[in-house]
């Protein structure tokens, strides 16, 4: 290596930090730091991520091994030690999907049903109506809201559960079809029940097995077309 | 699978892997479905197993790494949302992080640190063919613009997990100079991606 060219300009700032990060030779006090600024600054997190978007094909220098049996069972002994004897059955109410199952049902008939009923009232509800709902379940946070869709009028239902908002943020409605980035559905209205309209793009996208997520913004919502806060609350669509 | 498993789709492994998949597969670990967590691990435990391995050069600690991994994936799913990384890729980032921290916590490098797994340049795996002509090869192509001892630094930084200080002493410079040629390389390396 010379020293002829060392007067160049490099990185500099957060960029450079966010790309030695990435590249892994940071010691551990400084590893430590940037971990944390990952987690309690958005700007810094997202240079983060666009260096690993940068550097993830080096990935492909890493031949897979297949781990012993023995690692999978230790995770299930640390994750689920409560539930290891049960087999298929899940005493955790999170875990539970005929929990799930009912509460989504319970939900339609107890609440979710104003939402849904303004929806389907004015045309006489054609049979070839698909309606989806999703619970968008709390994601470290108490943000709960259910989500009725009605494709044939485009809108979709939200019912406010619990979680309340920060003063100066705004929540963000999300829906995530396969592996395509995140497509704003827009900034969630206050109030207990909300509709929102689905332009005819979005319409084509949503079905079961799309995924809504909320996330958390500054007031107005993400100006950058991705989510920038973290994930408050999602759940998938399901056809009802 | 039970009957009550129904709604989540088709039955999980009935057909090869897509990238879809294991998006929808962290999504759903990040609600909590153990049924998703425990194929999502079927289908990328290989992989991650094979990070570990390599930065941490040790069978016992790699196999420690990983069940450490995989908790995180568990618990950490939902960042998966605001990541543009590929969930494939997101998932080696979460493998390499926590390994690259482990070994950083080591008082000292392992004895028998070139005995422990090969570390000869890997040959193209299926993986490396499925995506050929790709992003493997542009990268390739922008290493192969810096010299070759940076171009080696930087590539043994990343794959292995190598310290500024470790980088420093095998190249005999001070440790400040190291830093400014991989800063210096790494721009020149993002400008040559992004032309």
């Amino acid at each position: 290596m010379s020293a002829a060219d060392d007067n160049d300009k490099g990185l500099g700032g957060d960029d450079a930090i966010a790309a030695e990060y990435v590249l892994g030779v940071l010691d551990a006090v400084e590893r430590q730091t940037a971990a944390q600024r990952i987690d309690s600054d958005a700007n810094f997190a997202r240079l983060v991520d666009q260096w690993d978007v940068t550097l993830a094909p080096l990935n492909l220098g890493y031949q897979p091994v297949e781990p012993p049996a023995s690692v999978k069972q230790a995770i299930d002994r640390r994750l689920f030690a409560s539930t290891a004897q049960t087999g298929p059955q899940r005493s955790s109410l999170w875990h539970n999907l005929a929990f799930w199952r009912g509460l989504t049902f319970a939900a339609i008939a107890a609440s979710v049903i104003a939402v849904a009923v303004p929806l389907l009232t004015p045309p006489p509800a054609p049979v070839e109506t698909i309606r989806y709902v999703a619970s968008l379940a709390p994601q470290q946070s108490d943000v709960h809201y259910f989500a009725v869709y009605d494709a044939s009028q485009g809108e979709i239902g939200l019912s406010h559960v619990t979680g309340a908002l920060a003063p100066g943020r705004d929540f963000e409605l999300w829906v995530i079809e396969g592996n395509q980035p995140p497509q704003s559905l827009g900034v969630i209205p206050g109030g207990q029940k909300v509709l929102i309209p689905v332009s005819e793009e979005l319409r084509r996208k949503i079905a079961a097995g799309a995924v809504f997520a909320i996330s958390l913004e500054p007031q107005g919502g993400s100006t950058t077309g991705a989510p920038t806060g973290p994930v408050v609350a999602a759940g998938d669509l399901r056809d009802i | 699978m039970t009957a009550g498993c129904k709604w989540i789709g088709p039955p999980y492994g009935s057909t090869p892997m897509t990238p879809p998949d294991i998006s929808k597969l962290i999504v759903r670990t990040s609600m909590k479905d153990r049924a998703a967590f425990d194929v999502l691990y079927r289908q990328t435990s290989a992989k991650l197993f094979g990070v570990c391995l390599r930065v941490l050069n040790d069978r016992a600690d790699a196999e420690e790494a990983l069940q450490e991994v995989y908790v995180k994936i568990w618990t950490k799913a939902d960042r998966f949302a605001v990541s543009e990384l590929s969930p494939i890729s997101w998932l080696v980032a979460v493998a390499r992080n926590h390994s690259i921290d482990r070994i950083r916590q080591r008082k000292r490098p392992m004895a028998d640190i070139d005995e422990a797994v090969e570390i000869a340049d890997p040959t193209p795996g299926p993986e490396a063919l499925a995506v050929a002509g790709g992003e493997r090869e542009r990268i390739d192509f922008c290493l192969d613009e810096l010299e070759a001892d940076r171009a080696a630094a930087v590539r043994g930084a990343y794959i292995a997990g190598d310290s500024y200080a470790e980088l420093a002493e095998r190249y005999a410079v001070p440790l400040n100079t190291m830093r400014t040629w991989l800063r210096r390389s790494l721009l020149k390396l993002r400008e040559c991606l992004e032309r």
